[in-house]
């Protein structure tokens, strides 16, 4: 794999999640009623990364999950994960306005998975998606209601999120696979 | 690869050529060549030449070692009653193939040799296929350890020795009377060494590797007991003993120690227990699966010394032949034993001559003239006047063993994936070639 | 191809693998606190519980362990009669491979038969027990059992005690354990202990009065009477008096020590009556009820990991 152009730092990454907070806001109006759930593993910090934020706007607590989504995969026929992610939601979803947070977009197949996990957990009233970036290449209806970048890319492209939580940098870039 | 037709009775005169000659008797080892006439051995020297070319069949040993045919004291033919497994033509083959030229077969077969009638029909069997068979006879009935048999009378039908084999005479005070009353037609007891109440329910050697693999532990003191036990006997009855496949450290130890003392008693070894520890157990193999188990590499090392001290008189194949489906199972259930006649010459060779270093004419004893002279037969020699009975070996060949080369009817080989050196190139039994292999 | 996952025994596995093997069981462990406790991880995966051997536990814990996982599972109860050796046992090997399944749990009475088993099949075998001689997922859920309870294994004193010579729980316990850098002593009377047992690498004693107080695991092992076919140990009265865990002896061991048992527990002869009477007011000490729980979760691990 070998990159071939850095798409955002840490000074866009840190514009894009102060921008999603005050959509999210917005969009909800206000923070009583939702809930944060960051998908494994880079969802999870980019989640408590907009929690934080509003939290430190509103000064409200609001609460975070992380989910896995090994468990519920589409394509277990032709591989299964072995190394399996903690899944942790010790709190009641249900009537909740549920905010999914992951780092790329793609088929869709992950979201689906998600979204099948989570409907285990209780029912939420809704579940809205943020991802820092959209790829493109969907292969089921699912679209992001807070998107970070859109990034149209072709298939022998690779998008590679690396943050400080998980890889010391923060830094989007796009790679030859 | 040949065999001859065993039951022609069509007698060739042959003529070895330029091998070089191995006399257990002498310890030496010269080249020259030999004449078979009449099935006999008639002349032993340099360059034999002879007239009558078209009757002479000439067999070229250049490069060669022409040995006594070897005498295997302990081989299970199972017949009669277990033909599936093995008979008497498919066992004297498989020797053939190994250089075996006479055999001593136990007598656990169903049924048991323990009469007369049993042991004349094995020795009809021997005449038809021109083969030297010496039946061993039962000590008791039905190898129950509890009746005595006819053991004059089995004597005087050709019984060569006697055994329990198997299972071995639990009660001492029966072993005794046996001993005491054989002692009359001094015949040979071969012993198996086994106390049960140690051994029963038993399927390893007790020691490191039984521990390791949670499988039923034989503690060496089941053999060391017995042996023990029947050293005293023999040396208040006066019988003669053999102890047959002795496989620890504390048996050659108790043999070497009654020898000096005088007692008369002599022992074989087989080859699993001078080849390999229990170390093979690892993978559970069921074709390691024998008794008395091999046991510990301090104990191999022992059974390595006896040979070399001449505490071990002979090695054995312990030849058992077994179905594969008696085999390919758990190791709980699979029966005990190995087949061994094509391979007592390689093994020993491979192990005691190219590993061990000890010399060609030492090994050789080990598996003619010795076993030879316990069962008091013909045998073990290459002298003008006696019969041919001749192997014709290869020491510099070396091939992996598989069971594809197996002639015997089963294939539960201890040595299948070994390496293994030395070939048999011709068997020469009672004048005649019984197998060929160039 | 890979190669298929067989879990025969828990030699092939490093400290590594075994480490990241135990954060992972959390993540199984964690489907089990849910209201639906079950994730579609292995569905249309068949799974057979082939148990030659009759067990009650390991059995249901597997079937279990399969169902939260969404795997299809198949008992299949045979016993290994032997009126024409071998012949049943290869017969019942090729009528399961003509099965289709995913995954093979196995189960026998006889050491290694396992082994042999897994030559026999195409598809991943997992050893749920073999005679006296491993039971790798009994051995990982005590570990597990034991690393949720003092997080750091290294140099943890545990003593096994009991019937060392015919438990294969011993067996995979001591490897395991002494790869896991504890230190391990086993406790147990003569005959009850292989004559050679250099290949465990563990200290041992006689009497359970030597580790009592000093043990931070007290492993006690059930008194397998059913598999010694040698019976020398005299009563269960002399067990008592020195190896049984009574209450005098459970007020003796240290205050962060638990205790241990593979179960089913003879009550009376490993551990008294009373002891057992008191483990849900002693959650923290006596982990026995937690060891059947974390055996879901660790053998939910290891079906993902063998069809992974």
């Amino acid at each position: 794999m070998r990159e071939k152009a850095t798409v955002l730092n840490s000074d866009d990454i840190e514009r894009i999640i102060k921008r999603i907070s005050h959509e999210i806001i917005e969009r909800n109006k206000g923070s009583e009623n939702i809930i944060f759930i960051g998908i494994q593993k880079r969802g999870v910090p980019l989640a408590k990364r907009i929690k934080e934020n509003i939290e430190s706007l509103y000064s409200s607590e609001i609460k975070l999950g992380k989910l896995d989504i090994s468990f519920y995969r589409d394509d277990i026929n032709e591989k299964i994960k072995s190394d399996v992610n903690i899944t942790e939601i010790p709190f009641e979803i249900k009537g909740k306005d549920i905010i999914l947070v992951d780092d790329v977009l793609f088929t869709g197949r992950t979201i689906r998975a998600a979204m099948d996990a989570i409907m285990d957990f209780g029912r939420p009233k809704s579940i809205q998606l943020v991802v820092l970036i959209d790829r493109g290449h969907r292969e089921l209806p699912i679209r992001a209601d807070y998107v970070g970048k859109n990034l149209p890319t072709s298939l022998n492209e690779f998008v590679e999120v690396k943050l400080n939580e998980t890889d010391n940098e923060d830094k989007v870039s796009i790679c030859w696979i | 690869m040949e065999f001859e037709n065993l039951k022609s009775k069509n007698k060739e005169n042959l003529i070895i050529k330029k091998g070089f000659v191995i006399n257990p008797q002498t310890q030496e080892k010269f080249e020259a060549d030999i004449l078979i006439l009449d099935g006999k051995i008639s002349k032993i020297s340099k360059d034999i030449t002879h007239n009558n070319a078209d009757s002479v069949r000439e067999i070229n040993a250049e490069g060669l070692y022409v040995c006594p045919g070897f005498v295997d004291m302990h081989v299970h033919l199972r017949e009669p009653g277990n033909e599936e497994e093995e008979d008497v033509e498919s066992g004297v083959r498989s020797a053939l193939r190994g250089g075996i030229t006479s055999i001593a077969c136990m007598p656990n077969t169903m049924p048991v040799l323990d009469s007369c009638y049993l042991i004349e029909y094995i020795k009809i069997k021997a005449r038809e296929i021109n083969y030297n068979i010496y039946p061993v006879a039962a000590i008791t009935k039905n190898l129950q350890g509890e009746v005595l048999n006819e053991i004059g009378l089995l004597i005087n039908s050709g019984a060569v020795a006697f055994s329990d084999d198997g299972r071995g005479v639990q009660n001492a005070r029966l072993m005794y009377e046996a001993m005491r009353y054989g002692g009359q037609f001094k015949a040979l007891f071969i012993l198996h060494e086994e106390d049960g109440n140690f051994s029963d329910g038993g399927l390893v050697n007790e020691g490191y590797y039984s521990a390791m693999l949670g499988l039923e532990g034989i503690s060496s003191l089941s053999e060391d007991l017995m042996v023990q036990r029947d050293i005293m006997l023999s040396k208040v009855s006066g019988a003669r003993i053999h102890i047959t496949h002795i496989s620890s450290a504390k048996s050659v130890e108790l043999i070497a120690r009654a020898k000096a003392e005088g007692v008369n008693i002599t022992c074989d070894t087989t080859c699993e227990h001078l080849f390999f520890n229990d170390s093979v157990l690892t993978g559970y193999d069921t074709n390691y699966k024998i008794k008395p188990p091999i046991r510990s590499e301090y104990d191999r090392l022992a059974i390595i010394e006896g040979l070399r001290n001449g505490t071990i008189d002979a090695i054995a194949s312990d030849h058992a032949p077994h179905l594969l489906l008696e085999k390919n199972i758990s190791f709980k259930e699979a029966s005990f034993g190995s087949i061994g006649l094509e391979t007592l010459f390689k093994a020993s060779l491979t192990k005691l001559f190219y590993e061990e270093k000890l010399s060609l004419e030492k090994i050789i004893s080990l598996i003619s003239l010795n076993p030879a002279k316990i069962l008091n037969i013909e045998g073990g020699e290459i002298k003008v006047g006696s019969i041919a009975n001749i192997a014709i070996i290869d020491i510099n060949n070396e091939n992996i063993y598989e069971s594809d080369n197996i002639i015997s009817r089963s294939k539960n080989s201890s040595f299948i994936g070994q390496r293994l050196n030395g070939e048999i190139r011709y068997t020469i039994v009672n004048g005649k070639i019984g197998f060929s292999n160039n | 191809m890979d190669k298929k996952k067989d879990i025969l025994s828990l030699d092939e596995f490093s400290v590594e693998q075994i480490n990241e093997f135990l954060i992972q069981t959390e993540s199984f462990a964690e489907i089990l606190k849910r209201d639906i406790k079950k994730v579609p991880a292995l569905r249309g995966k068949t799974i057979i519980n082939l148990f030659f051997e009759p067990s009650t536990r390991t059995k249901v814990s597997f079937e279990i362990a399969a169902k939260r996982l969404s795997a299809d599972l198949i008992n299949f109860n045979t016993s290994s009669s032997s009126l024409r050796k071998g012949e049943s046992e290869i017969d019942t090997i090729k009528t399961i491979n003509s099965m289709e399944n995913d995954l093979i749990i196995i189960r026998h009475s006889d050491s290694g038969y396992i082994n042999y088993f897994a030559k026999n099949v195409p598809v991943p075998v997992v050893n749920a027990g073999d005679g006296k001689h491993e039971h790798p997922t009994q051995a990982l859920l005590d570990l597990y059992t034991i690393y949720k309870n003092f997080t750091n294994l290294k140099d943890l004193k545990i003593a096994i005690i009991g019937d060392i010579l015919n438990s294969r729980v011993a067996r995979s316990d001591i490897k395991l354990f002494n790869k896991m850098g504890m230190d391990v002593k086993v406790v147990a009377p003569s005959m009850l202990m292989p004559e050679d047992f250099s290949s465990f690498k563990t200290k041992f004693a006689n009497n359970i009065d030597e580790v009592i107080s000093d043990a931070d695991v007290l492993y006690m092992l059930r008194m397998q009477f059913e598999r010694q076919e040698r019976k020398f140990y005299p009563s269960i009265k002399e067990y008592n008096k020195f190896l049984s865990l009574d209450m005098a002896r459970f007020n003796l061991m240290k205050k962060d020590a638990i205790l241990m048992h593979p179960g089913p527990v003879n009550r009376g002869i490993e551990i008294s009556g009373e002891v057992m009477d008191i483990e849900t007011l002693n959650k923290d000490k006596i982990k026995i009820n937690a060891q059947i729980s974390n055996g879901v979760a660790v053998r939910m691990a290891l079906l993902y990991y063998a069809l992974s």
